[in-house]
């Protein structure tokens, strides 16, 4: 990885890494090694670049190809939150709070529109009973600053026109947001490629070690490692993703990587990675189904809840009905019971569909975890888990990135300051870092997307299934 | 029943405790269940834990809110598509209904789709406490009774008002220990303690339940069974926070048949030789 070698990855894109692949560890150069290649981990690679650091992201199929690509895009806080304001929320509400800006700043490395839609969200009710569980929700959010109402029937109808006429009210997320998952996908990644972001795909099979300063990843290209488990790959294809991965289809690739510190972003397929790092990772894939029945943007302005899953219209013409919560091991193939399941479901929401055929249904792989809250947080003085964000890695990449970027930036954990930590003054125009022997922030630190670590971090720990690992925290 | 598990244990030289349960069923709304613990299908955090909480509860009967499934079509629910519909009773749910009449209306949609007539009366005020509303739960007792249902009545921990929900033809009464999803345990024992020894209809605890230890609590002052749902479904392992309550509410029913000694305020000691001249005694005055 020289200056060259990075600028070749960055001018040219994806396909190029496996040149630098082959050549594989080259002195110094990467500070970081991302592992997986979803928005969680597109978004550490950048964020941590961002803050002047050399990053490799390594992914063992196609960036943006799982849970990333299939999902709906929903920034949906208070959708996800109804229960109680706990540290799910909190880290929800601030994640949101970060994607505007996170937004503005991606503006500046790509040109793709992410497809932005600030619509807000309806929870439709359709029993008398309903109303006060969801007034007695929108009233706890309101008090941690939550816009959120109960609408009745004649409210409803006006934001929502197109709505079936037996809804008996609604529960109002005016700030909710959808964005196109694929395309933020795409996105993230080619903001990657220009700061800089070395992209190694097919990387399958990879292998930690750890050794006295550095971490090392091998891959044996071939052998079935953590990231080789299940095999399910990507298969969504004619779905809401746009990504040409059709045209990737080289052997894996075999190399050896080494750097000071390594974020895992691994999603469903982390579970692996228990022996290497010495703790429990109870995440597992959950299933989820979604198709989309063709509606012009606009027809149905907000996304659309129900019990039986959500309807979001998309600025592409597409009504994205989902999803699926399915128990299925590593098969991310679609069924024609969880299709048939969501065609009903759009249908009963929005009786105009009745005679419109769905026009694309696609599946991925949802990282869950055992207590539904994500690992995201240090687990020794390397390595730094990202993964488990279930139906809400999209919404969560912002704050997951700049936590994790802060951990590796040395931000995070000052007493076990390797030296290896690298910062530039600015990541624009090419890397301008300079060694930086005493770690100590400079001014101009806060020229990077910075923001602070979560305070609430220690509800994340990916140690807490660890006996042992907690009982010493 | 202390007479029959040291009858029992004559004849069987192997595992007592096991003796005790065996025929220690529980008749409820017309169903005869062999686990005591009742689960809730909400809040899990996906359908695995779920499915896993289930499985290692052994419980048999489950609940959910009527106004969160797909009533046109049960087994294809979100949720319910993960349950066995087979091996496991429904409890349905009135949860959201504010007054009687609104209750017998959610409970009559769930019946007629084919939920069976068994349905948990749930009232609560509106306001941050969710208590049971015991007037407009008492009405809708005796209203959904009359219609033949078998009426689950969740109320507060109050003995008069679960005398009058049996009364009313409740199948069982369903006190809370505490606010619900509270996980502040069994705040008054000695209500609970009156209510299993004056009600004529099994007990089920309901609510508040945080911890086994509560369950087996609950149990052991003479509950018939236990309902959780929250303390199971956001443990950070449901399943095996289901398999400790599995065995918690067991032991705590064992314990119950067992008989438990009563409360001293002094020592006595274990290897003295009192025993042999004290009279046999009855567990605390309450007869098992």
């Amino acid at each position: 990885m020289t200056g060259a070698g990075r600028g070749h990855a960055a001018g040219t894109g994806i396909g190029r890494g496996r040149a630098v692949a082959v050549r594989g560890r080259t002195g110094g150069e990467t500070d970081v090694l991302v592992v997986g290649g979803g928005v969680i981990g597109l978004s550490c690679a950048l964020a941590c670049r961002w803050r002047g650091l050399g990053v490799t992201l390594l992914e063992k199929g196609v960036t943006g190809g799982q849970a990333s690509g299939a999902a709906a895009g929903l920034l949906a806080p208070f959708s996800e939150n109804g229960e109680q304001p706990d540290a799910f929320f909190q880290l929800c509400r601030e994640s949101f709070a970060m994607f505007g800006d996170w937004l503005d700043r991606l503006r500046e490395w790509t040109d793709r529109d992410v497809e932005l839609v600030r619509c807000g969200t309806v929870h439709v009710a359709f029993h008398e009973a309903d109303e006060w569980p969801m007034t007695v929700r929108a009233r706890w959010q309101r008090e941690h600053g939550v816009r959120a109402e109960w609408v009745g029937a004649a409210r409803l109808r006006e934001l929502e026109p197109s709505l079936c006429p037996d809804a008996v009210g609604a529960l109002f997320y005016p700030d909710e947001a959808h964005l196109r998952a694929p395309v933020y996908a795409e996105a993230l990644r080619e903001a990657c490629e220009r700061a800089g972001v070395v992209i190694v795909e097919r990387a399958n099979g990879l292998q930690i070690r750890l050794t006295g300063d550095a971490v090392v990843l091998e891959s044996g290209a071939g052998e079935s490692g953590p990231t080789g488990e299940g095999g399910a790959t990507g298969k969504f294809g004619g779905g809401d993703a746009g990504s040409g991965a059709g045209n990737r289809k080289e052997g894996p690739v075999a190399g050896r990587w080494e750097a000071g510190r390594l974020i895992l972003c691994t999603g469903a397929w982390s579970a692996g990675w228990q022996e290497a790092l010495g703790i429990r990772i109870p995440v597992h894939p959950i299933r989820g189904q979604i198709c989309s029945f063709p509606v012009p943007f606009g027809r149905v302005r907000r996304i659309v809840f129900s019990p039986q899953g959500y309807a979001v219209g998309k600025k592409n013409g597409t009504l994205v009905c989902g999803a699926s919560e399915d128990v299925a091991g590593f098969d991310a193939s679609v069924t024609e019971e969880g299709i048939g399941r969501l065609v009903r479901m759009g249908r009963r929401l929005f009786p105009e569909l009745a005679d419109v055929a769905p026009c694309h249904a696609w599946a991925g792989l949802r990282p869950a975890t055992r207590d539904g809250w994500p690992l995201i947080g240090p687990v020794n003085e390397r390595v730094f888990c990202a993964f488990g964000h279930y139906r809400n890695g999209v919404l969560l990449s912002p704050v997951t990135a700049a936590w994790a970027a802060a951990w590796a930036a040395g931000g995070e954990w000052k007493a076990e300051k390797t030296g290896s930590g690298r910062r530039a003054e600015t990541v624009g125009g090419g890397r301008r870092a300079a060694r930086e022997g005493d770690a100590k922030r400079t001014d101009r630190d806060t020229d990077v997307w910075a923001p602070g670590v979560p305070a609430f971090r220690a509800a994340f720990d990916p140690r807490r299934f660890t006996p042992a690992a907690t009982a010493a925290t | 029943m202390a007479d029959t598990v040291e009858a029992k244990r004559s004849g069987a030289d192997g595992d007592a405790g096991k003796e005790a349960e065996r025929g220690d069923e529980l008749a409820v709304g017309g169903k005869i269940l062999r686990s005591r613990l009742f689960l809730g299908t909400g809040r899990f955090p996906d359908p695995l834990a779920l499915k896993e909480a289930i499985a290692a509860s052994g419980a048999e009967v489950l609940t959910f809110s009527i106004r969160r499934v797909q009533l046109e079509d049960l087994a294809g629910d979100a949720v319910l598509k993960h349950v066995d519909h087979d091996r496991h009773v429904f409890l349905p749910n009135t949860s959201g209904a504010r007054t009687a009449e609104e209750a017998v209306r959610i409970a009559r949609l769930a019946r007629a789709a084919g939920a069976g007539n068994w349905v948990k009366v749930e009232i609560s005020v509106a306001d941050e406490t969710l208590l049971p509303d015991p007037a407009e739960t008492l009405r809708a007792t005796e209203l959904l009774a009359k219609e033949g249902f078998a009426v689950f009545a969740y109320c507060s921990d109050d003995p008069v008002l679960c005398r009058r929900l049996a009364e009313a033809g409740a199948a069982a009464v369903m006190p809370g220990g505490s606010p619900i999803g509270s996980g502040l345990g069994i705040l008054n024992p000695y209500n609970l303690a009156l209510i299993a020894e004056q009600v004529r209809v099994p007990v089920i605890v309901d609510a508040g339940i945080g911890a086994p230890s509560d369950a087996a609590l609950a149990m052991e002052l003479g509950a018939s069974a236990v309902l959780v749902n929250t303390a199971v479904a956001r443990a950070r392992d449901p399943a095996a926070m289901a398999a400790a309550f599995r065995r918690a509410v067991e032991a705590g029913r064992l314990a119950r048949l067992a008989g438990r000694i009563p409360k001293r305020k002094y020592a006595t000691a274990s290897s003295g030789h009192e025993e042999l001249i004290s009279p046999p005694y009855r567990v605390g005055g309450v007869p098992l």
